[in-house]
């Protein structure tokens, strides 16, 4: 940092901002995440960017291309598919994680009989290591053996086998993931919930405020930070699904990193394309960032 | 906790008198834990049944849903297989550091931005959120050409920072959420009282915080015992490598073996479930009672 | 023994050394290699520690073969076998991160027999044309060394095979009255038909259709019956698979849908759920790999050895039978250096002699590469896939040669699988894989 500050001493604004030891504590806090984060990730991110703009394959960089990566990678039909899989798989899993997620964190933030297994078995889909849930899913979706595919076809829910109907697959995704991600989603709510004072309550009730009022008017409000980094994070680790599409959906369905995936590890010739598809899913997950910050207006400290 | 219980009524359907709203929301109180509860373990209870069945139980068609025959054989293969063993201290080891690690330098950072007055903080963080969330099959070929150049590859160490990084974005966004939530004038007290900025953080925010400290571990934690993406690239063998990569193992090269897969998945959730329980009743109770009487 | 080979080796490796300098890619990779090497810190004291990559083996076999080794070879070469993926696909994208960091602690791959042309093309694994001499090629089957050969050289040893087969219930036919196995695919349709009516048996037929490579295995087999193929001549530049013949194959393949023989599902299967159905009593016909025989025992309560039959792959009428040739092959490291490749061949040597392929054999009931075997009374009569399929084993026949083998398949696990499940029709799948192809054979020329 000082070396940052010697840099740009000629600036009055960057006095002040140096100058204070307050706000120098406030970059040496700082300063260690930023740097293992840069250290750590600069370089295969510029990698990759540098790569996306030019030709060549997985083993042979060839001759800088401009964006025609990009151009190829948009009519490349499985990255359609992959991007419209991705969207949809992310607006309702992330919706209905938030819906059940903030009722069961509403229902396990008060004392009653057999709250300490509830609170067990709320972690226990989140405990459970995707890369073996997913195999472990999968086996229940199959067809004749399976015990989910058994019970939809006796209930007549189903009538094709699900593993091989990729409309069946989307929505099994998203349950799957609801089943999984819904306890994060409770945990960060009812810790949230739990740094509501509760004099805020007696307050609003000394003044007649009925339950829903409380709810609309303390509540929320109030929880309106903890939701907006809860549904951010989900968002952000939605539209990057990968291992539940690779390993449950058998590569039936394509999302955007199955498809970066193919590109990088497996294939030889789409290789550019595929840092491509990277650096997208990157600059689209930074504005999906910015847009919650600037719009929803989650502010980053009680200061600004 | 009188008003966490009216605060409750609300997802129940707003009906009728209050008596009777009361009532009703009861049960449909109960029957959403209920079916939620149900709907969460189920599928563990099914992985476990798979755990003590025949080969052919478990692939009977139609299934099977009280097991005919209970066996342990795929439990002692589990058991019996000393990869597994060292697999779950792996996977203790790297969680453990990485939690830390992100508890650490995640929550003097998040203070800094919760609390502290500069320029750029947006912008810091923004730029470690995007940087963190980077498709991670994009970044595992040239991670592992860093990592090797300074000799990381095959040690603990790779995991941990790797899992350190991809998880510090969420515990820094997390914390700062919770810390700028708290009451300022505790703090600005201790501040009056001649403690330091960082006197300040340890002795007041961090006990008030606790919930969302530790929600932050638990998160961390778990999320870092699930990652198999880094674990499988960038170790190699049985005295580094965690459960995740070493459960799809059990299998050959046309095989696999459902039965000790299933088995090793209870062992490697079930214990979690617990501990997290365990420690959590102790921790919360423990840090909240004390910062309520502060 | 070791001595005078060690010797000779040197020898070849050094003009193996000007050779793949010739070749650009492979020259650089060489450079990079002998930058590495210098860390082993081998020199001439010790042993030479080599490190081989392979997947699980559930028998314990190659362990024991391995401490073997390293006894008889105490003092002078030392192998670690270090555990790949089970997984294949993940096993070799393994294989390719750390060759392309130029980062890998691997002396020898035990890899895929569809990937040698794949390492070979980037330089990260040596020629073995000189060490492996012709009158050594001519003791092991014909398809696993073409599948290795690649720009007429030769990359690798071979260490097991693996080949498509027919799986049949003996006892559900003869109760139907059809005393032999189906040599047709419509003959296995009728048989399967029947039998399905008269025993109520679920399935008359599965096999491998999933998206993955194992469906590709499958659906070549179907085009390779029917008289068709992918590539001219099996490994030429020209793409064929538009041609009536493959479609006539991806047609059958789907007519067992269509027709009620296989189940709809059978577009999700892979190996692992083929076995329980067919083990478990379900199906009639079960088309897999070798591999499958020797698990009879771990379903003693729905089948016994004397119901399963074993036959090679049916045909279309008029045409011949073939098998997709799968299998292991040994390949060794262009990055280590040239004691550790020496010491690497003599490993090489050892399991692929005789005596070790025997034990390998015998105990992971896997199929042998060495011809000789075939006529070993005692593996004959102990590995039952040899002495009721000598045919099919005899007609394999490999995938596609070519250094962007996984381009193609990626595009053949999309177009066939969608075939299967009707999504597209078998025609319209060949011709969008007839353009794929060409263009990913195009692309190479040009790289």
């Amino acid at each position: 940092m000082a070396t940052v500050a010697k840099k740009r001493r000629g600036r009055g604004w960057l006095k002040e901002e140096f100058g204070s030891p307050d706000r120098r504590a406030a970059y040496y806090m700082v300063l260690p995440v930023f740097l293992i984060v840069l250290a750590v990730a600069f370089y295969p991110v510029v990698d990759s960017i540098w790569l996306s703009l030019h030709g060549g394959t997985a083993t042979i960089t060839g001759p800088f291309v401009g964006f025609e990566n990009y151009a190829t990678m948009f009519q490349n039909s499985n990255f359609q598919q992959g991007l419209v899989d991705t969207i949809i798989f992310t607006v309702a899993s992330v919706t209905i994680e938030f819906v059940i997620g903030l009722g069961v964190a509403l229902a396990i933030n008060r004392s009653f009989k057999g709250r300490g297994l509830v609170r067990a078995a709320v972690l226990v889909p989140w405990a459970f290591p995707t890369a073996i849930s997913a195999v472990m899913w999968r086996l229940m979706f199959q067809d004749q053996i399976g015990v989910i595919s058994y019970v939809a076809h006796a209930l007549g829910l189903i009538s094709s086998p699900i593993l091989s109907n990729t409309h069946l697959l989307l929505i099994a995704c998203i349950l799957v993931d609801a089943w999984k991600t819904t306890p994060f989603m409770a945990l960060l709510l009812l810790a949230g919930l739990q740094t509501i004072p509760e004099d805020v309550y007696e307050a609003a009730r000394v003044d007649g405020a009925n339950a829903m009022q409380r709810f609309l008017r303390i509540t929320l409000p109030l929880l309106k930070p903890t939701i907006l980094v809860a549904v951010l994070f989900r968002t952000l680790d939605a539209y990057r699904v990968y291992d539940l599409f690779w390993v449950m959906t058998g590569q039936q369905l394509e999302s955007l990193s199955t498809f970066v995936y193919e590109s990088v590890r497996i294939s030889q010739l789409q290789f550019p394309e595929g840092n491509a598809a990277a650096v997208f899913i990157f600059v689209t997950a930074f504005l999906l960032a910015l847009f919650f910050i600037k719009v929803l207006g989650m502010q980053t400290s009680t200061e600004e | 906790m009188a008003s966490a219980t009216a605060r409750e009524g609300v997802a129940a359907a707003p009906t009728g008198k209050r008596e009777r709203r009361g009532n009703l929301g009861m049960i449909l109180f109960y029957i959403f834990l209920v079916v939620f509860v149900l709907v969460s373990v189920f599928p563990l209870l099914w992985v476990f049944k798979m755990s003590i069945v025949t080969k052919s139980e478990l692939f009977a068609s139609p299934p099977t849903f009280w097991p005919q025959n209970p066996t342990g054989a795929s439990w002692s293969r589990v058991f019996s297989n000393p990869d597994f063993l060292k697999a779950l201290r792996n996977s203790v080891i790297i969680s453990g550091i990485t939690t830390v690690a992100c508890l650490f330098f995640g929550s003097i950072a998040a203070y800094s931005i919760a609390r502290l007055r500069f320029h750029f903080k947006s912008a810091v963080l923004t730029f470690i959120l995007a940087i963190a969330f980077f498709p991670q099959v994009a970044i595992i070929a040239p991670l592992f050409k860093q990592f090797s150049e300074i000799g990381l590859i095959n040690t603990y160490w790779a995991a941990i920072v790797a899992d350190t990084v991809f998880a510090l974005p969420l515990t820094v966004w997390l914390l700062v959420a919770f810390f700028r939530e708290l009451p300022k004038d505790l703090e600005e007290a201790a501040r009056v009282d001649g403690a330091t900025t960082i006197q300040a953080f340890r002795k007041v925010i961090i006990p008030l915080a606790a919930p969302g400290v530790f929600t932050a571990a638990i998160l961390t934690f778990i999320q870092a015992w699930g990652d198999y993406i880094f674990a499988n690239t960038f170790l190699f063998d049985s005295s580094t490598q965690p459960v995740t990569v070493i459960i799809p193992n059990f299998a050959g090269v046309h095989t696999i073996d459902y039965g000790a897969q299933s088995a090793a998945a209870v062992i490697v959730t079930v214990p979690l479930v617990v501990l997290v329980l365990i420690f959590q009743r102790r921790i919360v109770s423990g840090l909240t009672a004390g910062a309520v009487k502060g | 023994m070791g001595e005078a080979h060690e010797g000779a080796g040197r020898k070849v490796n050094r003009r193996d050394f000007l050779k793949l300098g010739g070749a650009g890619v492979a020259g650089a990779a060489l450079l990079g290699a002998a930058g590495c090497g210098g860390g082993g810190g081998q020199g001439s004291k010790g042993p030479v520690d080599i490190t081989v990559a392979f997947g699980r083996e559930s028998t314990g076999t190659l362990a024991k073969l391995i401490s073997k080794f390293n006894k008889q070879n105490k003092g002078k070469i030392k192998v670690t076998w270090r555990h790949m993926p089970s997984d294949t696909g993940q096993y070799f994208d393994q294989i390719k991160t750390e060759f392309q960091a130029q980062k890998t602690n691997i002396d020898l791959i035990g890899g895929d027999v569809i990937w040698p042309a794949q390492l070979a093309a980037n330089g990260w694994i040596i020629d073995l044309s000189d060490r492996f001499s012709e009158s050594d090629r001519s003791k092991f089957l014909p398809g696993p060394i073409q599948s290795m050969t690649y720009q007429g050289k030769i990359w690798g040893v071979p260490w097991f095979t693996d080949a498509g087969m027919l799986y049949y219930r003996k006892d559900l036919l003869a109760k139907s009255g059809f005393k032999n196995p189906p040599k047709t695919w419509d003959e296995l349709k009728m048989m399967a038909k029947k039998v399905m009516k008269d025993q109520g048996i679920q399935n008359g037929f599965v096999f491998q259709g999933d998206k993955y490579e194992g469906g590709v295995c499958d659906a070549m087999e179907y085009i390779w019956t029917n008289g068709g193929n992918v590539l001219k001549n099996n490994n030429s530049n020209t793409v064929i698979i538009d041609q009536p013949g493959a479609i006539s194959g991806l047609t059958t393949e789907r007519s067992m849908v269509t027709d009620g023989v296989a189940p709809q599902a059978v577009a999700t299967y892979e190996e692992p759920q083929c076995e329980p159905i067919f083990l478990g009593g379900k199906a009639v016909f079960c088309r897999n790999w070798p591999y499958m025989y020797g698990l009879i025992p771990q379903y003693k309560k729905t089948i016994k050895p004397e119901q399963v039959g074993l036959a090679p792959i049916p045909v279309s009428d008029g045409n011949h039978t073939h098998s997709c040739l799968g299998g292991w092959n040994f390949y060794i490291s262009a990055l280590s250096d040239s004691t550790k490749q020496d010491a690497a061949y003599e490993f090489v040597k050892f399991m692929t002699s005789p005596e070790q392929e025997k034990a390998f054999a015998l105990n992971a009931s896997i199929l042998p590469t060495l011809k000789s075997l075939y006529s070993d009374k005692e593996v004959v009569s102990k590995v039952a896939p040899i002495r009721l399929n000598k045919t099919a084993i005899q007609s394999t026949r490999p995938r596609p040669v070519s250094p962007y083998y996984s381009d193609m398949s990626l595009d053949m696990q999309e177009q066939f699988n969608n075939s299967l499940k009707g999504t597209t029709s078998p025609k319209k799948a060949a011709k969008t894989l007839q353009g794929q192809l060409t263009q990913i054979i195009k692309q190479a020329k040009n790289a």
